[in-house]
């Protein structure tokens, strides 16, 4: 854990790069969570579901750490200024990437009590919101580790799309079920399913929110700007 | 063969680290003969400054290797990005070393170990991608890390559509191969003295087999679209030249049709990085779409306008300025729930007239080309009024100037991380 180094001038900022580093580590264990549910669900593969859920307790623990870490370098060094904003917003941010991997494993729990001979539902549109929803996620992760209050804002401003589709597929599951009573069993898993996903774009956007605020000193403003779907 | 030829460069790297290292602890030597008598050398301050000339000198050779070479320190952050990796991987490489597979080799590895690893990365175009990892010492307390990247994609990208293709060809083409095979059942029998019926029977036959030839094509033009989507586009795109080729390529489709084509581009729109083919592909299918889709059940004239132009940054939620290309129509529209699902393959909005002549991939293959392009789609639909697409591309290589070969400071490697 944290050690004691002769320099204060440089062990303050070699203690910053480690929250860094490890920030960047959990931020790849999450998308590779979330890549594995996704495997998961579209190829039903269910080596990626149960490795999906395994990851957990790692996610967990450098959650812990970093928080350690965070608060000990706020109690001792006092920072200022940007450095000030990015601990707090790496305390933030871990809680934020800890709760997307609980939605990716608890989406991989799912996929495996999806129905695999239900093929009458097709997963196309289960897909491309996940496909989106990483893109969202591995670019508020990029934004994260360079400081990128544009590629931020990028990222926030496309959480819209997702939720057009959430909304989409929502509409779409209930008519399964209206339809046809036997899909009802695997429709409110997909829609679990769907939601999560929402959720895990929500979680991404919060990290932007977060990373904007480190970089400039700003907050983005509560109301997201609408527009066209951008697929 | 590719396995064979990176062990090389790894070694060979190494070897070039190895020769660097020691040229700098002779030059050291002997600047240091004269103030070594108090073993003060061993105190991490004093010697960080010759090796951070070490690390530059060792990154001025390693950038001359022509492989995807990169150097990080042993925590396992980026220190260094020589041009080859970014060439081939660009914004990819902070998420290529993040995966947890790269983090967990990284983390185990002691002074002059070295480790491999294969990753999969699904966004923005999947790639799969072997690392090679290998611990160097550089100085007292002070090592290094040197990675090879390899790019595995294409052949990951053979091996997926192969089992895609068999799938979707077998699902798709099986609807006219079974209407073909009815019409040859009937014409053997019940058909077989009756020419009126053969001929009315063999037009169909003829449609059919049209629609597969179609679906083949675009399945092929699907397959080449995805098989380059990892590739970096090399050429340089002219606006003009691409709106000229569009003209030409649609004026059979246009002519003696009840639409028509209305081109808004203002001169001298400057020159974008991309396929100039691939360009013209996406501009072709969306009017394409534009007219099969855009005249409806009444068969009115549509009118499709292209319209071009250069964005500014922030606009359109891109932060970097574009170029921008507008397909326009005044068809139907389509409904706002059937909108992201669009580019999905085999996706059709049911109950439109072009159900029967459309296959399904037109989008999608748009989607891709767009995709190798760091580009955007959006689409914009009002029902009853007419839908516009628009296709956007960035100006510049899509990475943004200021994150350019050294990703950060390389002036002080990092100590171990315990973590």
């Amino acid at each position: 854990m944290p050690r004691e180094h002769a320099h204060t001038v440089s062990s303050y900022e070699q203690e910053l790069d480690r929250i860094r580093a490890m920030m960047a580590r959990m931020g790849g264990i999450v998308e590779n969570q979330m890549a594995l549910a996704m495997a998961a669900i579209v190829d039903r593969d269910e080596g990626a579901a149960a490795g999906a859920s395994e990851c957990d307790p790692q996610v967990d623990a450098l959650e812990r750490d970093v928080e350690a870490l965070a608060i000990r370098l706020l109690a001792l060094r006092a920072p200022l200024a940007g450095d000030l904003r990015e601990v707090v917003s790496a305390l933030k941010i871990t809680g934020d990437l800890e709760r997307i991997g609980d939605c990716a494993a608890s989406i991989a729990r799912r996929s495996l009590r999806l129905d695999p001979a239900d093929g009458r539902i097709s997963l196309g549109g289960l897909r491309n919101m996940g496909r989106l929803v990483q893109e969202n996620l591995r670019r508020a992760i990029d934004a994260m580790g360079q400081h990128d209050s544009e590629r931020a804002v990028e990222v926030w401003q496309s959480d819209t799309v997702v939720d057009e589709l959430y909304t989409a597929m929502f509409r779409e599951l209930v008519t399964y079920m209206m339809e046809d009573p036997r899909t009802i069993r695997s429709c409110t898993h997909l829609l679990f399913i769907a939601k999560n996903l929402e959720r895990i774009g929500d979680h991404a956007t919060n990290i932007a929110e977060r990373v904007y605020y480190a970089a400039t000193g700003d907050l983005l403003p509560v109301v997201r700007p609408r527009g066209g779907a951008v697929v | 063969m590719a396995g064979f030829g990176s062990e090389n460069i790894l070694a060979g790297a190494a070897l070039l680290a190895a020769a660097v290292m020691a040229w700098r602890v002779m030059a050291s030597r002997a600047g240091r003969r004269a103030d070594a008598l108090p073993k003060t050398d061993i105190d991490p301050a004093r010697a960080a400054p010759p090796s951070a000339d070490a690390l530059s000198r060792l990154i001025e050779t390693l950038d001359l290797v022509p492989a995807a070479i990169l150097v990080l320190d042993a925590g396992g952050r980026i220190l260094h990005a020589g041009p080859g990796a970014w060439e081939l991987f660009g914004d990819s490489l902070s998420a290529i070393i993040r995966h947890p597979a790269a983090q967990s080799v990284l983390l185990r590895l002691r002074d002059g170990d070295r480790g491999e690893v294969d990753m999969l990365l699904d966004v923005p175009v999947r790639r799969a991608v072997r690392g090679q990892f290998r611990r160097v010492r550089l100085a007292h307390g002070e090592s290094v890390v040197l990675a090879t990247l390899l790019d595995w994609s294409e052949q990951d990208a053979v091996e997926r559509m192969r089992t895609d293709f068999v799938a979707y060809a077998s699902h798709e083409l099986r609807t006219p191969l079974a209407a073909l095979m009815g019409f040859i059942e009937t014409l053997r029998g019940p058909a077989a003295d009756d020419p009126q019926a053969q001929q009315r029977f063999l037009g169909v036959m003829a449609a059919q087999a049209a629609r597969m030839q179609r679906l083949l094509d675009r399945l092929l033009m699907l397959s080449r679209a995805q098989m380059s989507e990892h590739r970096k586009p090399r050429g340089q795109v002219d606006p003009a030249e691409t709106i000229a080729r569009v003209r030409d390529e649609t004026a059979p489709l246009l002519a003696g049709g009840p639409a028509t084509l209305h081109v808004d581009a203002p001169d001298g729109l400057p020159a974008f990085p991309g396929d100039a083919d691939q360009i013209v592909q996406v501009l072709l299918n969306l009017i394409e779409n534009a007219i099969k889709y855009g005249s409806g059940a009444d068969d009115r004239a549509v009118r499709i306008g292209l319209r071009v132009r250069v964005t500014a940054p922030g606009e359109g939620g891109a932060a970097r300025p574009g170029i921008a290309f507008t397909v326009t129509d005044n068809g139907p529209g389509i409904e706002a729930r059937h909108l992201p699902r669009l580019t999905e393959r085999f996706y059709r909005v049911e109950g439109t007239a072009a159900r029967r002549t459309g296959t399904g991939l037109g989008l999608a293959i748009v989607k891709h080309i767009i995709d190798r392009h760091l580009g955007r789609l959006a689409i914009d639909s009002v029902v009853g009024r007419g839908t516009s697409f628009t296709v956007w591309f960035p100006l510049g290589d899509g990475l943004s100037s200021n994150r350019h070969e050294t990703i950060m400071d390389t002036s002080r490697p990092q100590p171990a991380d315990p973590g």
